[in-house]
């Protein structure tokens, strides 16, 4: 049925400053995390509390007893109680997703004003426990009739190498067991792409973080956050305004002896969060927000991850351009999440390679270049960090605050995601 | 029934202990009975010689233009480098060398623009020193044009690939690597990616020493994941062996299968096609009017792929042969195939598949089975001449012949009988029903249309028969 809603409109948001993980925000779960960014994106929108109807919450490490972040957020932040929430996960595209959901949720007409974003807290992480010792104390603890004696087996039987150890926890590929970094390092590999370019890409991420945040450009969409010492953290831990290529290149490569990905050219893992609020054409305008931008289009795909795990945005960025109607070099601005400043370098080479469009985007020629001065303006995840579910809002916003502030007209949005899916959204300034 | 010789093979002891001795075991094969997948010879180095000549260009071309595709890593050891190096790149996976002691999965030999005895000296060159280096349950192919309207040197020097790869694979074989030969005439090239996608792959385990000749008749295409999803397929003979296998292989590419068996195998029936979600038609191949009830059922109406496996043994010596017992094999094994395809078989949808199951006895000929194998060498007759008529209507037709395959109708064959047909076998070993199995569910796919109108003999490459 036809809704008066028109088209949903991005209208402002905020993020926490993006902390190594086990650092300042060690004690800050990812709940808290996601209330702060909400709050802070409610206050800087001008937006009623009373007038949000939903909130779609984007996460990839989500609290076993508590995974409905969206819903625990509205509780601790006293939303009213009728807000409804969800959550959703698609790896490193959660938060990307969690906008996507919003964006057809109010263009569907089922909500009017939705936050959207996402959050992880790699710092609280739960490590599991080894499976083996879950079978042996299982049974015992759970099972109604142990004994004295049961449990005195118990001790027995439990090792304490091999039963009580948590393992250590590992960004893996569940069907291939390859780690993420392992997978960088074979498309780098394979794309002939030098330690040099990786290390260049890595400088100029910083360097251009550096100079957001000098700028004051960034400063406009982050919300410090009070830390439980009492200090008030205002900028984000990560981007070192000093890195240059011969500091990195001291570096040793981490996932492979003769390697080219190195701690620098790889993004850490990062604790964070990003919202946005999602509104009706209808909505924003009784409201008085300021509308930043619209969802032209978005692609999501997904790749074999034995093969090359991260090359999904070449895939995606095209499909969401062609849904939008645009060609590569129509498009304004391009930030491609730099999950490995190897994997920038790729997806950027392949989309000029005419034999990858021919044989996996089914188009006569390849998109194309991305010139310089379009990508990546602010820097990207390899200087800022990567908190998973909060990295797509983050771009969102970055992006729809860059339409709105130099009246240029499209974004286009890639990302790559564990699991071999790529996703991609097209921006448009309202 | 099993085979002890190969069990004591996989026992690493007995293994070393057998080999200090000098006695050969027969090797592990390896095996994907797993579903079909977008990239079938991912991570497998595959080492290519492409030919000289003009004839050579669109081969050259195909080879390089399917491989990376298909998830190969090749190694270009002479020839056309340019070509893979280009089509290389939209998979990332451009030629490279084989690097000191890296050890292929495949050799590919494009032997197609050789058309004279000097210049197949080429094959000894370049095999000679790698076959040593092929990983177990390797794979060698040679890509040939057919000999037939070629000058008269062209003509020998092509036909005598065939010699080379049969006697190969003999040579291969105590690795579990098999040798083949594909044929691919003028206009077929584009068919080459949909049977090396399956002759390269760990599905193709049984199969050694063939002439794999790629026909015109139908065009052919490698489909990455579910090949048969939608499909209606029915298979004669399935409640056990080879057409219990396939019934499965069918099902797990997506084929709504009808399992059909005489009544006496009804509970077997029941339990593959409770396993598959299929159906059980139940109708004795031996008499009128279970062939009646057969070929009326409903079910059939719409029907994509027939495979026609049912089939019964009645050995004896010619002379002490019944004629109950002559009759009654002929009825099954030949007549109810031949009522199957003027009914089934003429009203099988377009894009759809005959598969019969013939043997290698039907080829070769076998001691006590003048009537098993006249039936089998029939059931060749009829897919030979079923299947340009078939092709018209956009239907593949095909036959397989099993060697010894390790089922319940060679366990009744007298043990030393059995034991030597194992061992003769350049794989020195039987086969599984799953073997056959994977070979039908190719030939039924989109991608093995390419080979409508062949014989395959899935039979580890059997030292009887042509």
């Amino acid at each position: 049925m036809p809704n008066s809603n028109g088209r949903a409109l991005i209208c402002g948001g905020s993020r926490t400053p993006f902390v190594r993980a086990f650092a300042e925000y060690v004690e800050i779960d990812t709940i808290a995390l996601a209330a702060m960014a909400v709050r802070g994106t409610l206050e800087r929108s001008r937006v009623p509390w009373d007038a949000v109807d939903a909130v779609v919450w984007g996460g990839v490490i989500l609290p076993p007893t508590s995974p409905n972040v969206g819903r625990e957020l509205v509780l601790d932040l006293k939303l009213p109680s009728r807000v409804e929430a969800r959550t959703v996960t698609r790896a490193c595209a959660s938060g990307l997703q969690a906008i996507t959901d919003a964006v057809a949720a109010v263009e569907r007409g089922d909500a009017d004003v939705v936050i959207a974003g996402g959050s992880d807290s790699t710092s609280n992480a739960p490590i599991p426990m080894p499976e083996s010792f879950i079978r042996k104390v299982g049974p015992v603890v759970m099972g109604r009739k142990s004994g004295f004696t049961d449990y005195l087996g118990l001790l027995a039987r439990l090792s304490p190498t091999r039963d009580l150890l948590p393992r250590q926890p590992r960004v893996a590929e569940r069907s291939t067991g390859e780690l993420m970094g392992e997978a960088a390092e074979s498309m780098a590999k394979r794309h002939q792409i030098s330690r040099e370019a990786q290390d260049a890409w890595t400088v100029r991420s910083h360097q251009r973080a550096e100079a957001a945040w000098t700028s004051g450009r960034f400063a406009d969409e982050v919300v410090p956050v009070k830390l439980p010492d009492g200090q008030v953290l205002a900028r984000d831990t990560l981007v070192r305004a000093d890195t240059d290529m011969e500091k990195l290149a001291k570096l040793r490569p981490v996932f492979s002896k003769d390697g080219t990905l190195t701690a620098a050219n790889s993004t850490a893992l990062t604790d964070g969060a990003g919202a946005v609020i999602v509104a009706s054409e209808r909505a924003a305008e009784r409201l008085g927000l300021t509308p930043l931008a619209c969802l032209r289009s978005s692609a999501y795909i997904g790749v074999d991850p034995a093969d090359q795990l991260l090359i999904g945005p070449a895939l995606a960025m095209p499909r969401a351009l062609a849904r939008a109607g645009l060609s590569l070099e129509e498009v304004d601005l391009v930030d491609l999440h730099e999950a490995f400043a190897a994997v920038v370098l790729v997806v950027r080479a392949v989309l000029e390679n005419d034999a990858f469009a021919r044989e996996r985007l089914g188009m006569d020629r390849a998109p194309g270049h991305i010139a310089d001065e379009k990508l990546n303006v602010h820097g990207g995840s390899v200087a800022l960090g990567h908190p998973f579910g909060a990295t797509g809002a983050r771009m969102v916003l970055t992006m729809a605050n860059e339409l709105h502030r130099t009246g240029k007209s499209t974004a286009l949005l890639g990302i790559c995601a564990a699991g071999g899916l790529g996703a991609a959204a097209v921006l448009g300034r309202v | 029934m099993s085979d002890r010789l190969l069990a004591l093979s996989s026992n690493s002891t007995a293994r070393s202990l057998a080999k200090s001795l000098g006695v050969p075991l027969p090797p592990r094969l390896e095996r994907d009975t797993g579903p079909w997948r977008d990239l079938p010879l991912a991570g497998r180095r595959i080492v290519v010689w492409t030919g000289e000549g003009a004839g050579s260009t669109a081969l050259s071309a195909a080879l390089a233009e399917s491989l990376p595709r298909l998830g190969g890593d090749v190694a270009v050891a002479a020839g056309e480098v340019a070509a893979f190096e280009a089509a290389g790149q939209a998979w990332a996976r451009p030629p490279r060398p084989l690097a000191e002691n890296e050890r292929p999965a495949a050799l590919v030999f494009d032997a197609s623009g050789i058309t004279d005895v000097a210049a197949l000296q080429q094959l000894w060159s370049a095999l000679s020193p790698q076959v040593r280096g092929l990983l177990a349950s390797g794979r060698v192919l040679v890509l040939s044009r057919p000999p037939r309207g070629l000058p008269l040197r062209a003509a020998a020097a092509q036909r005598s690939l065939e010699g080379f790869v049969r006697s190969l694979a003999k040579e291969l074989g105590r690795t579990g690597a098999t040798a083949q030969l594909v044929e691919v005439p003028h206009g077929a090239e584009d068919r080459i990616g949909a049977v090396l996608a399956f002759l390269l792959s760990p599905r193709s385990t049984y199969v050694s020493g063939q002439a794999w000749r790629i026909s015109t008749l139908l065009p052919a295409a490698f489909t990455p994941s579910r090949p048969l999803d939608g499909r209606r397929a029915l298979v004669t003979g399935a409640a056990r062996g080879i057409g219990a296998a396939t019934a499965r292989a069918l099902a797990r590419e997506g084929a709504r299968v009808i399992v059909h068996d005489h009544p006496g195998a009804e509970a077997e029936a029941r339990e593959v096609a409770a396993e598959l979600h299929g159906d059980v038609l139940l109708a004795d191949l031996g008499d009128e009017e279970g062939l009646q009830r057969l070929v009326g059922d409903p079910r059939l109406e719409a029907l994509d792929v027939l495979v026609q496996n049912a089939g019964i043994t009645r050995d004896r010596t010619l002379a002490r042969m019944s004629a109950e017992e002559w009759d009654l094999l002929m009825r099954v094994n030949l007549e109810a195939p031949l009522r199957l395809a003027e009914t089934l078989g003429e009203r099988l949808r377009s894009g759809g598949a005959m598969v019969c199951l013939s043997s290698i006895g039907g080829i070769a000929g076998n001691m006590g089975q003048t009537n098993y194998a006249a039936s089998k060498a029939g059931i060749i007759g009829m897919v030979e001449s079923a299947a340009e008529g078939y092709a018209s209507r956009g239907v593949a037709v095909s036959a397989i012949a099993p060697g010894f395959i390790e089922t319940r109708m060679s366990a009744a064959i007298p043990f030393a009988t059995r034991e030597v047909a194992r061992r003769i076998a350049n794989l020195s070993q039987g086969g599984l029903p799953e073997d056959v199995a994977e070979v039908v569910t190719f030939l039924a796919s989109p991608s093995g249309r390419a080979l409508s109108g062949s014989v395959l003999r899935v039979c580890g490459g059997n030292l009887i028969g042509a």
